[in-house]
């Protein structure tokens, strides 16, 4: 008897944790963009879920541009519901599953893992996925031709790389900065893609390239000295793990005078010179826009070519290029400071 | 808000809660049977997951790549049994250390890569989280299997010092058991069970990924505990060994579906992690704070504060 108290004991606190947190949610919307849009209107013409990965402001950027680009083309046609795992790939899976049970008719998958997972989830719903670099890595497929063949289509979040070693040459010579040391972290398939495709373009225009990577928050002081001592030059590609250590990595290189080169503006901010930038709402909207041209042209996700970001911007960081004697061209425009 | 929309996700829930549940049973085998709360399960789970899907593409066939798997866990306990038994390093310290190795080997492993995708139009995989059924009869063929063995093998003269030894390892050393032995065996067997559990896992949902396995070991004592308090309170005292092994796996089944619900109620995910956390300390809790409610020392104050 005892123990059956205690097991409704048991249940009910369960429940009521459920509901408090539950109610958390209404009381504290303001982090998220998510609150306002997960109201349902049972008149919808369509049914969107969106799978992201992890709380982080480039995803959330691209989750609310494509938000925003269903909501200019179809308004209260589409019922929109946001998901994020939290950071744990294992509950991608349960959200797409979640999604494919309910009926969707489309799913947005923020991040690569919630790309494979909604991938794996279904063979029929459309799949538009977003801050996904390299298609054809994620999705395991033999031959690429800029379309995936089967039901997913999206945007990429791949930095204009060619580009961006084009500018590192302009700004640092390999005549005098000989050794260039491409900082990243070792977990994110992302930022090894980069590398490896940067590494090629530096090394054909005559850059002695080397890899230094971290494994976690922790070692990444240590790997900055190291690569600091060693090189003339660093490139951080997009990198979340580098992202959340600029402070760090600025501390490190700052006094040792060696120059970072950014593949995204919010890393360039705090601790790089130049940077060529992409913006996340931008292909954020643009997947919003192909999942319109699916859900109200009708329009094939395996006939539509993978997009990629169309505006960037040079920008330089005044303070640190005037620190370490950097001088930049006339068409690098300021980083805005917060 | 429609209540048929958890129903629907009710299967995919389930079959994930079975596969966690494989790992669950690793954890009751160290946890439970060994008491030794053994951390090297984040990494290890992970480990599962890489070699399975780093061999399937690789064109190994898939029952070969999950045998791989399995044994590259059960070599990951081996260390940790070894760290903790011939180099005197404390337990959990222990655990902790073959985690923070295992995170470069898993790497090393995917040839450096954080994710690697299965696809499972390519390759005959177990089961998938396309054919959620399917994954449900799959998975609990394994349960199954591994249920009947660990009765079968804890049965045994080997697995009775196993328990014994995490009764009481005075007593057992006492009796002429190498408690050091069973512990590295305890952990090798755990282990394996986690690997195969992230194997698995990666199939499922079509990729390994390097932080599958964080925070696995929560996942597997919430399943333990959740379980067994259930279990208890259904069959009381007739509660045998069989039972206690499939009450861990409805541990995880729960668990999992507590999960869908929350996603259901569009709880803010960022405090998953939190809710877990109180969830798990409060059937850790409620046992101990009745067992000490009913101590027979405290009945015994209270009468004779009565008289």
């Amino acid at each position: 008897m005892k123990k059956k108290l205690l097991a409704i004991m048991l249940t009910a606190a369960m429940a009521v944790t459920t509901i408090t947190a539950c109610g958390g949610n209404t009381g504290s919307s303001t982090g998220g963009s998510d609150a306002t849009q997960n109201v349902s209107n049972p008149n919808a013409k369509y049914n969107v879920g969106v799978c992201q990965l992890v709380q982080h402001p480039a995803l959330d950027a691209a989750t609310e541009g494509f938000t925003a680009a269903l909501r200019d083309s179809l308004g209260e046609d589409v019922n929109i519901t946001i998901q994020n795992a939290a950071g744990d790939s294992a509950t991608c899976a349960t959200i797409t599953n979640t999604f494919v049970s309910d009926g969707v008719d489309l799913i947005m998958a923020n991040a690569t893992p919630a790309l494979q997972a909604a991938v794996s989830s279904t063979g029929d719903i459309p799949i538009v996925g977003t801050s996904v670099t390299d298609y054809a890595t994620a999705l395991e497929l033999d031959s690429w031709n800029g379309k995936t063949g089967i039901n997913v289509t999206g945007t990429s979040d791949l930095a204009p790389l060619a580009e961006q070693a084009a500018m590192l040459k302009d700004i640092f010579p390999a005549s005098t900065y000989k050794n260039v040391g491409i900082l990243y972290c070792a977990a994110e398939a992302n930022s090894k893609y980069q590398a490896e495709e940067i590494t090629k373009e530096l090394t054909e225009m005559g850059y002695a390239v080397s890899d230094y990577t971290f494994s976690d928050t922790n070692d990444v002081a240590a790997v900055t000295t190291n690569a600091c001592q060693n090189c003339d030059v660093i490139y951080i590609p997009t990198d979340n793990t580098a992202a959340s250590c600029t402070e760090t990595i600025d501390s490190v290189a700052r006094p040792a005078g060696v120059p970072i080169v950014a593949g995204e503006e919010g890393i360039c901010k705090v601790c790089g010179t130049v940077t060529l930038s992409i913006n996340y709402y931008d292909i954020g909207y643009a997947a919003g826009e192909m999942a319109v041209q699916i859900l109200k042209d009708g329009k094939d996700p395996k006939d539509m070519e993978i997009g990629f970001a169309k505006n960037v911007t040079k920008e330089f960081n005044p303070e640190i290029c005037s620190a370490l004697g950097i001088t930049v061209p006339d068409d690098y425009k300021e980083i805005a400071k917060d | 808000m429609d209540i048929t929309s958890l129903f629907a996700a009710l299967p995919g829930n389930i079959a994930q809660g079975i596969i966690w549940g494989v790992m669950a049973l690793g954890v009751y085998l160290t946890f439970r049977v060994l008491n030794i709360a053994d951390l090297t399960v984040d990494g290890s789970f992970a480990t599962g997951g890489a070699v399975t899907v780093v061999l399937i593409t690789n064109g190994v066939p898939v029952p070969v790549a999950i045998l791989v798997a399995v044994l590259a866990g059960a070599l990951a306990g081996l260390c940790t049994g070894i760290l903790h038994t011939v180099l005197g390093i404390p337990d959990i310290l222990a655990g902790i250390l073959s985690q923070i190795a295992l995170y470069s080997i898993n790497l090393d492993i995917m040839s450096g890569c954080a994710n690697m995708a299965v696809n499972v139009m390519k390759y005959k995989l177990l089961l998938s989280l396309r054919n959620v059924p399917g994954a449900i009869l799959v998975s609990l063929i394994f349960v199954v299997v591994i249920i009947a063995l660990m009765y079968w093998y804890l049965g045994t003269e080997q697995g009775s010092a196993l328990r014994s030894t995490g009764n009481n390892p005075a007593m057992s050393r006492a009796q002429g058991i190498n408690i050091n032995m069973m512990k590295v065996i305890a952990l090798s067997l755990s282990n394996a069970l986690v690997a195969l559990s992230g194997g698995l896992i990666a199939q499922y949902q079509g990729f390994a990924d390097i932080n599958m396995g964080r925070g696995a070991i929560v996942i597997g004592l919430a399943a333990v505990i959740i379980g067994e308090v259930i279990g208890n309170a259904i069959f009381k005292k007739k509660m045998n060994f069989v039972l206690r092994l499939s009450f861990v796996v409805i541990g995880a089944i729960i668990y999992y579906i507590v999960i869908g619900i929350v996603l259901w109620l569009h709880m803010p995910t960022n405090d998953l992690k939190l809710f877990t956390a109180i969830i798990v300390a409060i059937f850790l809790a409620v046992p101990y704070l009745k067992g000490t409610a009913n101590n027979s020392f405290r009945k015994a104050a209270k009468r004779g504060a009565g008289k």
